[in-house]
């Protein structure tokens, strides 16, 4: 039996369309799969992501996706207390929007940024079916078959490996047996407006505190053209009171209560964020999995942009590399991919999940909230013990 | 609440912003999902440990006791 191809991956966001181009830069025949009609949407992602990441992973930076360029943060105690650190101040000659200067992250919008590297990928040489739904895989002699709808016609695609990067709510993991499963006290439930009216300074502003945002946090980022975007997260083991209710909350009651006065709502997006260990096996027989789909989520910032990407690189090049020298396609010599990604961030994703499982074990909310804010004001700070991630 | 008898969930299509942390949690082996991607609306769910309306951002899932002809639904066996 002959493959189709190289490989299949299923979902086309940052981790899947970036396997897929260094998988087909590197001479692989690849088929990249999406069920949406258009990528990145509903958006359920606040969209920053730091200039290092994009370069790391070889995304060019583009005007299609950015949204607001940004300089620093700004962490705050529940209290009002606020530690800001603006490069702009730090290091002006070498951050800023002046002539020669960089930001030192952006905010994307996620239906450009999503579809600006399935373009590139495309341009790699990928092929991309989009209305494409996974429904099984199976294995036969050697192969994957995967079963997909495209539109309404029923395909069979023969491949050598499957790249599971179907986000938060992964199938294909669970189709290979693999232990996907989130804790409920894992899973941010998460809420944000997209609104006029807010002022916001090229700073990622994060509010730390049970009383905004139960085993989370709430955000304000800018998000270019003057708008800005107010969300936060809650885990609801912790509270008994939705998303949406904490968020309302917070933008009548909080310190910033204000400044959101004449805040107007321009779009309501949601998501889940895990902030939970990576998957412990994150491969099957003819299988990978990448991004979200492995819990590959920096489980203090919740943030899975970066993480993605740099584990659609490793796993573009990981595929690569195998395919071109074997035809061993058993969990054994997938293995390896999960090998180099712990070496570049699962070890440092694991460290990150203790800290925070650490924060969250304690009882007293005081000693919690100074916990978290003094986590995060470190994490973010420009002497971070933390490699960013 | 964790319930003792299945029940079959129902979605408020308006208020639900198809964030997807309803599928992330669920717990059930096989698929249990609808052509929205939330939880299946379209049969019983036998668990019902209710997690899935818990976590819903803008609560938009409700449920309702599974009609009792469905009370024998077992989900298929891999």
């Amino acid at each position: 039996m002959k493959a189709d191809y190289d490989v299949v991956v299923v979902g086309s966001g940052p981790g899947g369309a970036t396997t897929a181009k260094f998988a087909s830069e590197a001479g692989l025949r690849v088929l990249l799969l999406d069920k949406r009609q258009e990528l990145g949407a509903p958006v359920q992602c606040s969209g920053a992501v730091s200039r290092h990441a994009l370069l790391e992973n070889e995304v060019l930076i583009s005007d299609e996706f950015i949204q607001e360029a940004i300089y620093g943060f700004s962490i705050y105690h529940s209290s009002g207390e606020n530690i800001q650190t603006d490069y702009r101040l730090l290091k002006p000659e070498e951050y800023g929007n002046a002539e020669g200067r960089v930001p030192l992250g952006y905010v994307v919008d996620r239906r450009r940024f999503d579809r600006y590297l399935m373009t590139q990928a495309e341009r790699h040489g990928v092929e991309v079916l989009l209305k494409a739904e996974a429904l099984d895989m199976q294995i036969e002699s050697g192969l994957a078959i995967l079963k997909v709808r495209h539109f309404n016609e029923e395909l069979n695609i023969r491949c050598s490996v499957v790249v599971a990067a179907d986000g938060l709510q992964s199938q294909v993991g669970k189709w290979a047996g693999l232990q996907t499963h989130i804790k409920f006290t894992e899973l941010a439930s998460c809420l944000q407006f997209v609104t006029d009216g807010v002022e916001a300074d090229g700073l990622l502003e994060i509010i730390t505190g049970h009383k905004w945002a139960p085993g989370g946090y709430a955000w304000v980022f800018p998000k270019g053209h003057g708008y800005t975007e107010i969300g936060l997260g809650v885990i609801c083991s912790m509270t008994p009171h939705n998303a949406q209710q904490h968020l309302d909350q917070f933008l009548k009651n909080s310190f910033m209560k204000e400044r959101f006065k004449n805040a107007k709502i321009l779009e309501v997006q949601g998501g889940g964020v895990p902030l939970s260990h990576p998957l412990r096996t994150q491969y099957a027989n003819n299988l990978i999995l990448v991004g979200d789909a492995a819990r590959q989520v920096n489980p203090i910032t919740g943030g899975g942009i970066h993480t993605a990407l740099t584990a659609g690189r490793i796993a573009g090049k990981f595929l690569a590399q195998h395919l071109q020298n074997s035809s061993d396609f058993s969990a054994q010599s997938m293995s390896q991919y999960q090998d180099l990604w712990m070496a570049v961030n699962g070890k440092k994703m694991w460290e990150l999940y203790e800290i925070k499982s650490s924060i969250f074990r304690m009882d007293n909310i005081e000693e919690r909230d100074q916990a978290l804010y003094k986590t995060m004001s470190e994490y973010f700070s420009p002497n971070s013990p933390f490699k960013k991630i | 609440m964790a319930k003792s008898e299945p029940v079959l969930f129902s979605i408020s299509w308006n208020a639900c912003i198809q964030c997807g942390v309803c599928v992330a949690i669920c717990p059930q082996e096989k698929s249990f999902i609808s052509h929205f991607d939330t939880i299946a609306v379209d049969r019983p769910c036998e668990i019902a440990c209710m997690i899935c309306e818990n976590i819903c951002p803008v609560s938009a899932i409700d449920h309702s006791p599974a009609p009792a002809f469905n009370y024998t639904f077992k989900p298929e066996q891999t």
